[in-house]
Order: structure tokens, then sequence, then C-alpha cells
């Protein structure tokens, strides 16, 4: 499903993954000082609408995937109209003894969409990039050391190994009469074959790596080589002017 | 005996390998995570919060070099964006500030000791910069200031407990099935076997 949306051929998959990630890290920058519930709640369309129109995200997909932050962010909320810093003027009802005003439900909103728009902008990186191109990105663009890169690749293809190897261990202890009781206890009867597995692997792994010649120098060739090119141009072009639109209807509308 | 303080390829893949099955296991902590902030609110919640605490913690234990907690760190964290985490950039921040909160406290005693103590201090550590980062990044200067001293509380303790004591145990249970005997952990255990054999 993820791999479907990763390697479409729409305007954000084209742009560079390295650039995208410093667009959502500026934009958790930039949403810091916010605590009007306004701003966050038009932020978040606005990307909703940049991850359908522009990734080609269905958007029942993006909905789903979106639903159990809804809960997250509803924490905020209750815990802001329980436990405020300071207690509102305007109380709108009172719950048992306690009354519920107006300003800690608008703090608790913008708090709990704050954490929805940190979590679209995620989403639009994530929906819409290739782990390969993500990691190539960083090692060309962002002078990520070959052998940390080359690394991590590794790891991530091994990733579904290790889930057939969790099924094994567990069908091995079910013939042994281990029964299946999940719980913290039997955590530990998984995670050690299942990292003593990894750490074999990854040691027999790095064997071959360097029997192959990897030196982890920097100045190696590449299979795939990532550019920068007009649609990053675009990319960056489109991220200032949501930062402007988003400030100016801030300033008019929005904050009185 | 002298050993080199950069870290080797075997090594570095070793750790990416354990990072990202860490990186999984987060992904599913980070569903739970919600679920009991959903419920019990962010106090509740900070009892989780040592668990991403455990793949720095192993790592540097397993390793022993400068630099293992924070890579341990950033691997997982990279890992949880690969597989598709649904908060890649809160992820990746609390990566580089976990790893650090970690790291710095091995780095204070000098990458010489692995200690439960050092542990535990590192699993405090690291905690204590998760919870600077939420505190930014997710605006709880908001709350009132007994909750979020609860809330650092439980962090911390969650600190000791998951990521100090419980990487410590999971730690020395993976290093007695002997497929630790090439890194620095399993040659300390060597040692440790030699002197006082075991009856």
């Amino acid at each position: 499903m993820l791999e479907q949306y990763q390697k479409k051929n729409r305007f954000l998959q084209k742009v560079n993954p390295s650039l995208k990630l410093a667009g959502v890290l500026m934009i958790i920058a930039v949403m810091v000082p916010v605590f009007d519930p306004w701003t966050p709640l038009f932020l978040f369309g606005l990307t909703v609408l940049l991850i359908i129109g522009l990734g080609g995200v269905s958007i029942r997909f993006l909905g789903l995937l979106l639903l159990p932050f809804l809960v997250f962010a509803f924490s905020f909320l209750w815990i802001q109209v329980v436990f405020p810093d300071e207690r509102g003027e305007t109380i709108l009802f009172s719950i048992g003894s306690m009354p519920v005003a107006l300003e800690n439900v608008y703090t608790g909103i913008s708090l709990g969409m704050r954490a929805l728009v940190f979590a679209s902008w995620s989403l639009l990186f994530v929906l819409t990039t290739d782990p390969t191109r993500f990691m190539l990105s960083l090692i060309q663009q962002c002078k990520l050391p070959p052998r940390f890169g080359y690394g991590m690749m590794a790891a991530y293809r091994f990733l579904p190994m290790f889930r057939e190897e969790l099924q094994q261990i567990r069908t091995a202890h079910r013939i042994r009469g281990l029964g299946e009781k999940r719980g913290l206890k039997q955590f530990k009867r998984y995670f050690i074959p299942l990292m003593a597995g990894a750490i074999r692997k990854a040691e027999r792994t790095a064997i071959a790596m360097e029997s192959k010649g990897f030196d982890g120098r920097r100045s190696r060739p590449f299979y795939q080589r990532i550019h920068w090119n007009r649609y990053d141009a675009c990319f960056i072009g489109l991220f200032l002017t949501l930062l402007v639109v988003v400030y100016i209807v801030r300033a008019q509308w929005l904050v009185s | 005996m002298k050993q080199k303080r950069t870290m080797n390829l075997r090594e570095i893949v070793v750790m990416a390998f354990i990072s990202a099955v860490f990186g999984v296991l987060y992904l599913i902590w980070i569903f739970l995570g919600q679920m009991v902030t959903g419920v019990l609110g962010p106090v509740g919640g900070g009892l989780m919060a040592g668990f991403w605490i455990m793949a720095p913690i192993v790592c540097a234990l397993i390793i022993q070099k400068p630099g293992a907690a924070l890579f341990a760190e950033l691997i997982a964290a990279g890992t949880e964006v690969m597989v598709g985490s649904v908060n890649a950039g809160s992820v990746l921040i609390l990566g580089v500030t976990q790893g650090l909160g970690a790291e710095i406290i091995f780095a204070m005693f000098r990458y010489r000791s692995f200690k439960m103590p050092v542990l535990m201090l590192a699993g405090m550590a690291g905690t204590f910069a998760s919870f600077v980062t939420q505190f930014a990044m997710y605006g709880y200067s908001q709350y009132a200031s007994i909750v979020v001293w609860l809330m650092l509380g439980t962090m911390l303790l969650s600190g000791i407990l998951l990521a100090g004591w419980a990487s410590h145990y999971l730690t020395f249970a993976l290093a007695r099935t002997g497929v630790l005997h090439n890194f620095a952990i399993g040659k300390s255990e060597y040692q440790r076997n030699k002197q006082e054999p075991a009856s």
C-alpha cells in the first residue's frame, strides 16, 4: 500500500527527499510559537490538499492513517481543559464542580491541531518518498558517511526476513508446548532469539560487504544519482508561498 | 587492552540491524503509547518514554565506543521513517536529542564504565532530553505546572526502569547466547569468566 504511493510519478515524489525533510523540520519550527486554534487548522487543511493534489494519495487512505492520531490529539484537549496553566475567563459550562473555559478549549484544540499538522507533514514526506532514494539522497546531498547509509539500507532490506523469523520462533515454541500467551514475560522469549539471529546476519552481511570491496569511501560510483532539478525549485517556491499565505491569513483574519 | 576508538564496518552494520529491529518495535510502541496517552494523558504516557532510549543504551553497551548511542538512535529513527511512521518529523528530532542525551552521559564516563548505574543515568538523560524536546514541540508550557512536573517524574522513572534496567537485562541475556563474543561486551564477559571460573 505504502510502496504504491511512494513509487507514483507525481510532483511530490520527484522532489529531493532531503529537501522535503527540511520542509517538515521547518514546519515544526514555525509551529512552535503558535497557540491559537485557527492557524494550525488552516495549515492542516492546506497540507491535506497538497498531499492529495500533488502526491496522488487517496483521501480514504490518508484518513485511515490519521485516525489513531485523533485520539492522541484529543488528549491535548482534555488535559488542557482539566489542568490548564491558567484558567480562562469565559466559562462555557461545568462538569461537576469543574468549570470549562472557552480559552482553555481553544488552547487545547490548538495543541491537538499542532500534533495533527506535524503528522500530516510527516505523512507528506513518508507517503511520497521511496526509502532507497531517501538514503541515497542523505549520502549524496547531506554527506552521510556511506558506511552508515549502506548499513542502514542493508538492515532495512532484512526487515521482512525478521518477520518470517519471528513466525518461525513462535511455531518452534508452540511445537515444544510453550503455549501462545502474549505478555511482557513472553517478550524476552521472542526478543533474544530474534536479536541473536539479527546479529549473526549482520556480521555475515558486513563480511560480505567488505569482501565485495566496500570500504566506505566517499568517492564511489552510484547506480542511481539524485540530482537537484526544477521540481526542487518548484517545491521551494511552493513552500515559501505556503508560509507567506498562512502568515498573511493569520495576521488578517485569524488572530484579532 | 588497547582498542581503536572508531567504529568499524562490522560494528556499524550490527548496530544498524539492532537499531532497525528497535525501530520497528518503536513503531508498535508509538501506537500503544498514543492509546495510553489518549486515555491517561501525558502523565501516564510518560511511563512509556523509557522504551525509546533502549536502542542507544543496548548498542552503547555492546560496542562501547564513542558515538554508538547517538548513531543507534538515529538509525532507529531513520528506520521508523523508512517503514512509514506517521510522525516522521518529530521522530527524527527526538531521535537526535534522545541519542545526544544518552551519549553525553557515556562521554562523561569517558566510555570506560558501562555499569548499571551509568546505564540508568544515561536512560534518565535520554528521557530528560526527550521531555525538553516535547515540551517545546507540543507546547507543554500551556499546562498546569503540577502536570508538567509529574510528567517529568514518570518519564525519568521510566528512563531508569525501561531504558536502564531492562536494556542491561536484555543485553546480558543476549551476551549469554554467545553472539556478542566479537564485541567489547563479549570480551569483557570472557575476561571476567576467566578470572573467576564458574563453579
